[in-house]
């Protein structure tokens, strides 16, 4: 075991490696994808609604792999350690999603009813909440939420690095201490983000468990995203130090989270369809009806049925190739959940997807890719002097 | 603890469902009334919850406790209890084959437990959320009571932990490190009580419905504010103080704050039950909710019961799971350790008469025994097994054994048990007694979802059990193992090694040349 001492620097993707290429393809499907908005983009609420979808998608896998390093970090895990570089990065594409929030913040009245003045007026349930969802307050909630993230972000990022350049070992100790209190914020905040931009484009309806169902989806999303990338650099003989052991604790959490998200699905439908109170039930009726309930189906049985007997064998969480088409098929699959979740609140638009969604996706997924790329090459692949990290090469399952 | 909790908990339905004497009115049973429960209650699914969560949580304390009674049975002073420890005990001889299969049946027991957990409180959170009264009604309920469940049961494990350990000198297997993390955990889930707290008090005013609005203002400063402010000084504020490391390590500071926790929970249960039934949608049942003294006494009676419960089991059940601590020490690592045998070895004792069993080697190391394994399994032999007091790490590959069944055992009785239950369910509101019940269809799937789970875990925890007595044939009134004095040591720190004469390589004098000189330190030959 010779990583562990070996000089911080030899982990790194080399300039000539075809992973570096991976910002300028970020870059170029970003290009790609926006021409493609640009000339397709017919009705403004359309396109809002697929950039809403596709921003959403790549913001709560930023969010959850910041999730992860968090909660990691708090809980004194070593297994994962050989994989938080992976998701550090990943989180601290943050800041880029505040730029990628512009066209929504210009474009409110294409999605937000509420901000509407002449609605509104007619609406008494809309005056009530008119001190929370009102435009300025609901831009510097935004504001806010950006700004607590970014500095989560790149202060566990910060740190770690200088875990790096100076072997330092106050960093690791100051790192546990705070991760553990900075969940709280990160919480509140990834709560009243899914509140404000995904909840209130049905202004009449809530649901408490709401921020726990937006987290329960962007972290199964982000370990998947984790996954794949951990394999793809293994495989490209950038990570030896990713082991099998590793490989099959990604599955489990893999395994173990998509159940838990459908168990937070699965608590809000069936408490509200039980009730049966028509204020509530309305979010269900839209997404039962006509093409969405197609969507509707494919999301229980793909998001939940599917994965969850495929990933309980231990040989697919132990095999690379079965344990990235797992994490594949959940990543399109949160797609789905976050598309399910959008689209059938704006009044008027069909369940089907089109041209526009997907070049939505290139757009913000080519950003997402540029800045995670470049982030990825920039640093060392693995914190080489964590304390911990010849425990988490070491790691066995049982 | 849990079992425990749940017979305490039990008793207050047993009263309050009155006539507790045809209790077995709530089974799913064909009957002479021809009238079949209602799946589409909460209170149904309350019922399968709770027993399904008793009988697994009996069979998971029950299958641990094995091997423990095992060296219990083997160390008993008087014949009376060697017979009732060892009636329990099964014939549990340590055997390597039969900890392969334990080890698995464990893991499958563990891993099913926290979706037992989780889904037993979500459903018990379900009876008020299906409900639609303002303050019941909130989906986040499931996870919140989930998270309140571990808040409270971390609590009360503190409390006890602190006192055992002391009274009992466990200080060393019972560390302040394993006090530490439990002190987070509640830290950790408290906050999560916290949020949801927080959550409902924000989603109430946001959904403009003036009923809901209605409810958490009381809460906070109408007739009950004195158990709402009581609720959150000690579920919020309190455990705030875990943060602080000196208090984490401060056994009265444990102790203490574990205590308030509790006082918290109950003070929560209070505040939901109680706050939104005394002013809910009929103004002529407003009052101001006292308890009685009946009710008072019943409260401090079930306290009694758990602790007399708790206090019989310190005393006549083993209290820490002895052979599963052995297992982490460091010198049970097969790998830790001079793999060399005595200095000497030993002499081979004279052939006996009449009918062989076999031969019995003993080894005072998990390292000198893991070599000999290798070298019984290198040399063929098939009818043999090794004899541990805790599972050691690797020795299925030095014995050559194959992966165990039964998970497969495991996954299709969980999955015929969930099946069944869905069927179940389906058949009774669909053909045998469908009933028109607040405004719910006959095939009302998602209120079948709840049972289903249930019964499925319990087919899972089922055929683990049923596993591993199948498996490793057991239980058996008696081994030819046990005919050796020494092999009491089996349960206790030695390690064994035995040939049967059967095997088609044993040979009188070569196999107990092949055991000495993979280093036992004792030779001794069994009859049958």
């Amino acid at each position: 075991m010779t990583h562990e001492t070996a000089h911080a620097g030899e982990l790194r993707i080399p300039s000539t490696h075809a992973w570096s290429r991976l910002p300028a393809l970020g870059a170029g499907l970003a290009a790609v994808g926006g021409l493609l908005l640009l000339a397709f983009g017919r009705s403004s609420e359309r396109l809002m609604a697929a950039w809403l979808v596709a921003f959403l998608f790549f913001l709560t896998i930023a969010l959850g792999c910041l999730f992860f390093v968090l909660i990691h970090t708090a809980m004194a895990g070593s297994w994962g350690i050989v994989v938080r570089r992976v998701a550090e990065n990943a989180a601290a594409t943050v800041p880029l999603f505040a730029l990628l929030f512009i066209p929504v913040a210009l474009n409110l009245h294409a999605l937000y009813h509420w901000s509407d003045p002449e609605a509104v007026a007619h609406d008494a349930l809309l005056r009530w909440k008119e001190p929370y969802l009102n435009e300025s307050f609901f831009l510097a909630r935004a504001a806010f939420y950006f700004v607590v993230w970014s500095g989560i972000a790149l202060w566990a990022r910060g740190l770690s690095r200088r875990q790096d350049l100076a072997a330092d070992p106050v960093a690791n100790g100051r790192l546990r201490r705070y991760s553990a209190a900075l969940l709280v914020p990160l919480s509140l905040t990834v709560t009243f983000a899914a509140f404000d931009w995904i909840m209130s484009l049905a202004p009449h309806w809530y649901s408490t468990i709401f921020g726990v169902y937006a987290f329960a989806g962007g972290f199964v999303a982000g370990i998947a995203l984790l996954t794949i990338v951990a394999v793809g650099l293994r495989g490209a003989g950038l990570l030896p130090s990713i082991t099998t052991e590793h490989l099959h604790d990604l599955g489990k959490l893999l395994f173990a989270f998509t159940v838990f998200w459908a168990y937070i699905a699965f608590s809000q439908f069936f408490l509200i369809w039980y009730g049966n109170i028509p204020e509530e039930t309305v979010f269900f009726l839209a997404r039962l009806q006509g093409g969405f309930k197609l969507v509707t189906i494919a999301l229980a049985v793909g998001h939940f049925g599917v994965p969850f007997f495929f990933l309980m064998p231990r040989a697919i969480k132990r095999n690379p190739a079965t344990l990235v088409a797992a994490a594949l098929w959940l990543l399109a699959m949160h797609y789905v959940d976050v598309y399910w979740l959008v689209i059938p609140s704006i009044h008027g638009l069909g369940a089907r997807p089109g041209l526009v969604d997907v070049a939505a996706l290139a757009t913000v997924g080519g950003v997402f890719l540029a800045g995670f790329g470049w982030l990825l090459v920039k640093s060392p692949l693995v914190p080489a002097y964590d304390p911990r990290l010849s425990e988490s090469l070491a790691f066995e399952n049982v | 603890m849990t079992l425990f909790a749940v017979l305490c908990a039990l008793t207050f339905p047993g009263i309050h469902v009155g006539r507790i004497w045809v209790a077995y009115w709530l089974a799913p049973v064909p009957n002479q009334m021809g009238v079949w429960p209602n799946f589409r209650s909460p209170l149904l699914w309350d019922v399968f919850a709770v027993s399904i969560y008793g009988t697994v949580s009996l069979l998971f304390w029950y299958v641990g406790l094995i091997p423990d009674l095992a060296t219990q049975r083997d160390r008993s002073t008087t014949k009376i209890k060697q017979w009732i420890y060892g009636a329990f005990a099964l014939c549990w001889r340590g055997s390597q084959r039969h900890w392969q299969h334990y080890e698995v049946a464990y893991l499958v027991l563990a891993g099913l437990s926290p979706p037992l957990v989780l889904s037993v409180h979500s459903i018990v959170s379900m009876a008020f959320a299906v409900s639609q009264l303002p303050g019941w009604h909130t989906t986040i309920f499931p996870p919140y009571f989930v998270a309140g469940a571990i808040f409270s049961g971390f609590a009360m494990v503190i409390t006890l932990m602190v006192i055992c350990r002391k009274a009992f000198g466990l200080e060393q297997v019972i560390t302040m490190r394993h006090l530490d993390y439990m002190a987070k955990v509640i830290l950790a889930t408290g906050m999560m009580v916290g949020y949801a707290y927080s959550l409902e008090f924000f989603i109430a005013w946001y959904s403009g419905n003036p009923a809901e609005v209605y409810v958490f203002v009381n809460r906070a400063t109408g007739d009950y504010a004195w158990a709402y402010w009581t609720m959150i000084s000690c579920n919020v504020l309190v455990p705030q103080l875990f943060w602080f490391k000196k208090l984490r390590e401060s056994l009265v500071a444990l102790f203490v704050i574990s205590i308030f926790v509790n006082i918290g929970m109950w003070f929560e249960r209070f505040v939901i039950i109680v706050t939104s039934l005394h002013h809910d949608f009929l103004p002529s049942s407003w009052d101001y909710f006292r308890p009685t003294i009946w009710d008072v006494a019943c409260l401090v009676g079930s306290f009694g019961l758990f602790l007399t419960l708790f206090c019989l089991f310190v005393r006549f059940v083993p209290m820490v799971a002895t052979a599963e601590v052995k297992t982490v020490l460091p010198q049970a690592d097969p790998h830790h350790g001079s793999a060399a045998g005595p200095g000497a070895p030993p002499p081979v004792p004279a052939l006996p008469a009449g009918e062989r069993f076999g031969l019995l080697a003993e080894f005072t190391t998990p390292a000198v025994l893991y070599r000999a394994c290798e070298s019984v399994r290198d040399a063929g032999y098939s009818r043999w097994d090794a004899h541990t007091p805790f599972p050691v790490h690797g020795l299925d590959r030095a014995m050559g054994l194959r992966r165990s069944k039964l998970p497969w055992v495991v996954f299709v009785l969980a999955m015929g048990g969930a099946a069944g239950g869905f069927a179940l369910q389906s058949w009774v509101h669909s053909v045998a007694y469908p009933s028109v019940l607040s405004g719910k269809p006959f095939f009302a799937w998602p209120a079948y979802i709840p049972v289903t789970f249930e019964l499925g875990v319990l087919g899972g925890a089922l055929g683990a059990v049923f596993g591993i007595l199948a498996f490793n044939k057991l239980p058996r009134h008696h081994h030819p193992l046990f005919a050796s004095t020494s092999f009491e040591r089996a349960s206790d720190d030695r390690f064994f090694i035995s040939i049967e004469s059967r095997d088609p390589r044993f040979d009188a004098s070569a196999t107990p040349e092949l055991l000495r000189q993979a280093g036992a330190s004792r030779l001794e030959w069994l009859t049958a």
